[in-house]
């Protein structure tokens, strides 16, 4: 990205701020949501730093992902640090993804959620449910895991959105030139 | 990806990932108390899921009217075929209490728990999300006197035991988890014992099992279960539950009964610890 003006600068530093602001203040927000009420409810804390790492580099990825790791410890009474772990690994390895491999689209964003919301639901119950070997345990992963990532798939289509917006409107664009657009185009043709 | 692997970058993020494995190991070490960032969150976050948890709380009960309407008119036409016959029952329950606030001269309540050390009475805050066996959060901490391991109950009965303490704020485990055991005896026999531990089944109709009963047990329905306080963990003769039904376990070998607790676990909106009592055990 280039930029040519102090005005331009001081833009991009206002706007990035209030950029980060908006996805912790969310990530708040659904740490709140998550440790209230008694009914199941899905895991925002997994779709939420996935979708942030598609637009940001490994570093801001993997401390985004740590922190809602360990929200998700708090809310769901886990050992502290075992979703941090899981989700700094999932972050880095979805910004990669997408920095080499993969496009930002819709799909593949979906896609990366509900992977990564099943292993973090699979783990869960294997860690904390079947290895203790618990009578009929398996009725947890039908009633409750399995339940609870539906929920996180479907609540992340929401995620999705709003973090698109806020991207929309706050995230620094590439300014080119005339001259380099001139170029690009004719190395397009 | 090659290039990536062998840059500074990915060295950096290794050790950042070392570090988070090394705070959950740490935390696996701290014996039930929180670590400081955890107790940081949780102090910061505690006016807000209070606020949260009222909210939400009404706004579930709204929707659990209208979900089970037909079952609430049905529960409605039962309750006031059992009003009237409780009214029935008021009558000798008046010649009963009258005798009772005699024997009351001689042994008041207080002089029969002189021994408990008790909370200040503790709010829920909230559940923890999608548990199961709905382990909950109090408003209380170490900051009140709360240490990890300390019977939660209410005035019905045991809820439960504390199992992480911040600072301000106590996750508490119910006695609906197969991870706690608690050792009970029947109130009226005093003879038949066992051990109160949940289980997955028993715990989505938010009630608890009662397991390792003889087979020459005298339970029957209706029967009230009470702490034995062998264990040291919880105090003697607090009631548990009432059993609902009896049977074999799945291999039919011993005898196991469903337990109703005392309380409704699922609705509870305060809680009090033990901090103390004698004959409680004390860890080194």
């Amino acid at each position: 990205m280039r930029l040519r003006t102090p005005r331009e600068k001081r833009i991009l530093y206002i706007k990035t701020a209030v950029r980060w602001f908006l996805y912790y203040l969310l990530i708040f927000f659904s740490f709140i949501f998550m440790t209230s009420g008694t009914w199941m409810k899905p895991i925002l804390l997994v779709p939420i730093p996935l979708f942030i790492s598609v637009n940001n580099n490994q570093y801001a990825s993997v401390f985004t992902g740590a922190i809602c790791g360990f929200l998700i410890d708090i809310s769901c009474g886990k050992l502290f640090g075992y979703n941090a772990v899981l989700l700094s690994f999932f972050c880095i390895a979805t910004s990669l993804a997408f920095e080499l491999y993969l496009k930002n689209k819709f799909v593949n964003c979906m896609i990366i959620a509900a992977v990564v919301s099943f292993i973090q639901c699979w783990l869960d119950y294997k860690f904390y449910f079947q290895m203790w070997k618990y009578d009929d345990v398996e009725r947890i992963f039908w009633k409750v895991s399995m339940k609870v990532w539906m929920y996180t798939v479907i609540s992340s289509l929401f995620i999705f959105l709003i973090i698109k917006l806020i991207n929309r409107f706050l995230m620094p664009r590439a300014h080119l030139t005339i001259e380099e657009a001139i170029v690009n185009r004719n190395q397009q043709q | 990806m090659r290039e990536f692997i062998k840059s500074t970058r990915f060295k950096i993020l290794l050790a950042f990932l070392a570090f988070l494995v090394g705070i959950m190991i740490y935390a696996v070490t701290k014996g039930g108390y929180s670590l400081t960032g955890v107790s940081f969150i949780n102090t910061l976050s505690k006016p807000f899921r209070k606020a949260s948890n009222s909210i939400s709380m009404s706004f579930e009960k709204k929707l659990d009217k209208m979900k089970n309407a037909d079952e609430y008119y049905d529960e409605n036409q039962r309750l006031k075929a059992q009003l009237g016959e409780m009214n029935k029952k008021l009558t000798d329950y008046e010649s009963i209490k009258a005798e009772r606030d005699e024997l009351r001269k001689f042994v008041s309540i207080k002089e029969e728990h002189e021994d408990y050390i008790l909370s200040v009475p503790c709010d829920v805050m909230g559940f923890v999300t999608n548990d199961p066996f709905r382990s909950f959060t109090i408003d209380k901490g170490r900051a009140d006197g709360i240490e990890p391991n300390c019977p939660v109950v209410t005035a019905e009965g045991l809820v439960g035991i504390t199992l992480e303490v911040s600072e301000h704020v106590t996750t508490v485990r119910t006695i609906l988890s197969p991870d706690l055991s608690i050792a009970a005896v029947c109130s009226s026999s005093n003879a038949d014992s066992g051990i109160i531990e949940g289980g997955v089944i028993a715990a989505e109709s938010a009630r608890t099992r009662l397991i390792h009963v003889s087979p020459k047990h005298k339970l029957k329905e209706g029967d009230l279960m009470i702490t034995s306080g062998s264990s040291g963990v919880f105090p003697k003769d607090y009631p548990i539950g009432t059993i609902k039904s009896i049977g074999y376990d799945s291999n039919g070998l011993s005898v196991t009964a469903v337990i109703e607790p005392c309380c409704d676990i699922t609705r509870l909106t305060s809680v009090i610890v033990i901090t103390d009592f004698s004959g409680k055990r004390e860890d080194d």
